[in-house]
């Protein structure tokens, strides 16, 4: 089985990202920049088959700026067999990089497609599901678990109260919710086989991607306000601290 | 003086495979190895599995050729490793310190290619632990005056003494031992012997209580008619002192980086602290004599992780760095003991509290000054390098 997981790189998630003097985009200067978290759930999902069947050949592919090559290096470090790099310095409309992801996808042709279910940076949860569009493809959202089954999968999905197993005939794409186990770290021999690949890379325009899309555009970021203190009560036995508790939940907090 | 392995321009940019050992490093650490770092030196154990993750790593034998089952990286980026493990628990950073440096090492550079092909894929997996057996209750400093002996035997060595402190000697399998093979020659009479720890004759005898890296074991050997095959001497009969002050060079450049890491810790814990305590209506990273002790630790960390890198890009190219490896020892360490004074002051009160990080840095943070070579006798060394022709 091929399993072609396109990702993402993003601030780290320890990053404390701040809104630049445009008010519209984040700094980017001293960002750490990591494999969104879902896209790295992908990873380890993929690379979960591979351990069971050594055949599995795991691919990955970013869009995005010349710095992306760091997060496929990392996802080779893993253990994923290959790597490409679409190269767009600017943010290309979202429905452009699904289209661009579809023509890699139909030169690499791969059994399954696995996206994060969202980036950590945006969270629009677009790119899968618009990607499976693109492609005329079967879309399973939010998985937890493959099970590869004759020409098809198994895909398992967390629901309330148990699990629901759809069974998608490949070539098929599903966004991954979580993996069994946390992704894995690249280990220091990982990263040394990772160091002999070949990264190949080609321009975002080379692809001649149909890009009229419904235009969005970010008009303002704003951080979240900042908390104000909290409030300690610390006056009174147990029984008026309540009674002063259930006050100002109901007047101040006006949660009750 | 060679002052810098870097022939090409002055450039401290990592390299790609650098900064990922640094990431995988960090990453584990935070995740695998802080959590448990407070229990680790409550329990004055570190969990095997912990050990046996790092192995699988590759952190075990980083800069072991593929060849031997290592990672094949280099010095440099096992150094960046070692900072980051000792940042999450000096402990668990100093098992891997003298594993790597001490154990893996000599064999590495000193052993046959049966010796090698025989002990190191196992040691740089992870599999078994190593530990190096130099100091005895009677010499420390004087590692030369020791008394443990060895005698030749048909194919054998018997080797007959007692070693001291000895890092990981309780868990070890393979142990590096120094022993003295005629007393008259004093150290041209010194051999290194490869000792697998069961072979009859070796046992490990009390475990040391200490102030501080309690997690790490500190063991006393002890070798009665313990028969080594003649095989497993290290290099010849006389090179054993040699052996071990070129390992101990190699070692304090991991040294240097624990103590970096120890200060490190010590930094980013007095800054998350510093910024949340508040004294008369401000944060206490307001008052300048607060900030001060910040930007001190800053500033000598920086200098300290500096020193440590050229030594270790002096030890990546071949090149001699007894002067560079005891200049970053020295610094890092004495830069770490003032981090952990100053942190445990940041914290006031409850730096003096268990509840805290601070109080572990602080007994953490001296042994630096101490083993794999005092602070005294790294001025010996540095002075001796810079007073030769
Ligand atoms: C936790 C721990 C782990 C250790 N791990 C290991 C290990 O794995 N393997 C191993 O072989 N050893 C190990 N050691 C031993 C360590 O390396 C020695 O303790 C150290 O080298 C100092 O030797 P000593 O304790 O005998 O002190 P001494 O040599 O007796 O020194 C006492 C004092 O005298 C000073 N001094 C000595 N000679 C001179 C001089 N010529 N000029 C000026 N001052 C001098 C010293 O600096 C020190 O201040 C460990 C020690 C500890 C505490």
């Amino acid at each position: 089985m091929k399993i072609l997981i396109p990702l993402k790189q993003v601030p780290d998630s320890t990053v404390r990202v701040s809104v630049a003097a445009d008010g519209k985009s984040i700094k980017t200067e001293g960002v750490t920049w990591s494999i969104s978290p879902y896209d790295e759930y992908a990873i380890e999902m993929a690379l979960e088959r591979k351990d069971a069947d050594a055949s599995t050949v795991v691919a990955v592919v970013t869009v995005g700026p010349a710095r992306s090559r760091d997060a496929l290096r990392q996802a080779l470090a893993m253990g994923c067999d290959e790597a490409s790099l679409v190269v767009a310095e600017e943010t290309a409309a979202p429905l452009a990089v699904a289209r661009a992801l579809a023509k890699v996808v139909e030169e690499a042709k791969p059994d399954l497609v696995l996206c994060g279910k969202q980036a950590s940076d945006d969270d629009q949860g677009f790119i899968g599901p618009a990607l499976a569009e693109v492609l005329g493809w079967a879309h399973v959202a939010t998985i937890t678990k493959i099970v590869p089954a004759d020409g098809a999968a198994e895909l398992w999905r967390e629901v309330e109260g148990g699990h629901e197993v759809w069974k998608a005939k490949l070539p098929a794409l599903a966004t991954v919710h979580k993996s069994e186990k946390e992704p894995r770290y690249p280990s220091l021999p990982g990263i040394m086989k990772a160091k002999k690949k070949e990264i190949p890379e080609r321009a975002f325009a080379s692809l001649n991607v149909d890009s009229s899309a419904p235009a969005l555009e970010i008009v303002a970021m704003e951080p979240p306000p900042a908390r104000g203190a909290g409030k300690i009560l610390k006056d009174g036995d147990a029984k008026q601290t309540a009674q002063q508790l259930a006050t100002l939940l109901r007047d101040e907090a006006k949660v009750l | 003086m060679a002052m810098t392995a870097i022939e090409t321009g002055f450039d401290l940019t990592l390299t790609e495979e650098q900064e990922l050992a640094r990431k995988t490093a960090h990453d584990f650490a935070a995740e695998k190895v802080l959590p448990r770092a407070a229990e680790i030196d409550e329990q004055a154990k570190i969990p095997r599995e912990l050990i046996a993750e790092m192995g699988a790593l590759g952190f075990m034998g980083a800069y072991v050729p593929e060849q031997y089952g290592g990672a094949g990286l280099d010095v440099l980026s096992y150094t960046l490793i070692v900072e980051e493990i000792n940042r999450a628990c000096a402990s668990t950073g100093v098992a891997l310190c003298s594993h790597v440096s001490l154990a893996v090492d000599p064999i590495l550079h000193h052993g046959s290619d049966e010796q090698k092909a025989r002990y190191l894929p196992a040691l740089a997996s992870g599999e078994r632990i190593g530990c190096f057996a130099l100091s005895e209750p009677a010499s420390g400093s004087d590692a030369a005056a020791m008394r443990t002996g060895a005698t030749r035997q048909g194919d054998s060595w018997i080797l007959n003494g007692t070693k001291n402190f000895i890092t990981n000697g309780s868990i070890a399998d393979v142990a590096i031992v120094f022993a003295q093979t005629d007393p008259t020659e004093r150290h041209k009479g010194i051999a290194a012997f490869i000792v697998e720890t069961k072979t009859p004759g070796f046992s490990v005898g009390k475990l040391e209580k200490k102030l501080g890296i309690r997690g790490s074991d500190t063991a006393q050997l002890v070798f009665q008619d313990c028969r080594v095959p003649a095989a497993n001497l290290l290099g010849e009969v006389g090179e054993g002192l040699r052996i071990a002050l070129s390992t101990l060079d190699g070692g304090r450049i991991s040294i240097a980086a624990q103590a970096v890491g120890i200060a490190r810790a010590c930094l980013e814990d007095s800054l998350a602290y510093a910024k949340q305590r508040e004294a008369f209506g401000k944060r206490i990273a307001d008052f300048q004599a607060i900030q001060w002790m910040l930007a001190d630790m800053a500033t000598e960390i920086d200098a300290a992780r500096l020193l440590t890198w050229r030594a270790a890009a002096a030890k990546d190219a071949g090149e001699d760095h007894i002067l560079a490896a005891a200049e970053a020892k020295l610094f890092a360490s004495d830069v770490a003991v003032r981090a952990a004074r100053d942190c445990v002051q940041i914290f006031g009160g409850y730096g003096y509290l268990k509840d805290f990080p601070a109080e572990r840095h602080y007994r953490d943070a001296k042994i630096t000054e101490i083993y794999e070579g005092t602070s005294e006798i790294m001025k010996l060394v540095i002075a001796e390098e810079i007073l030769k022709e």
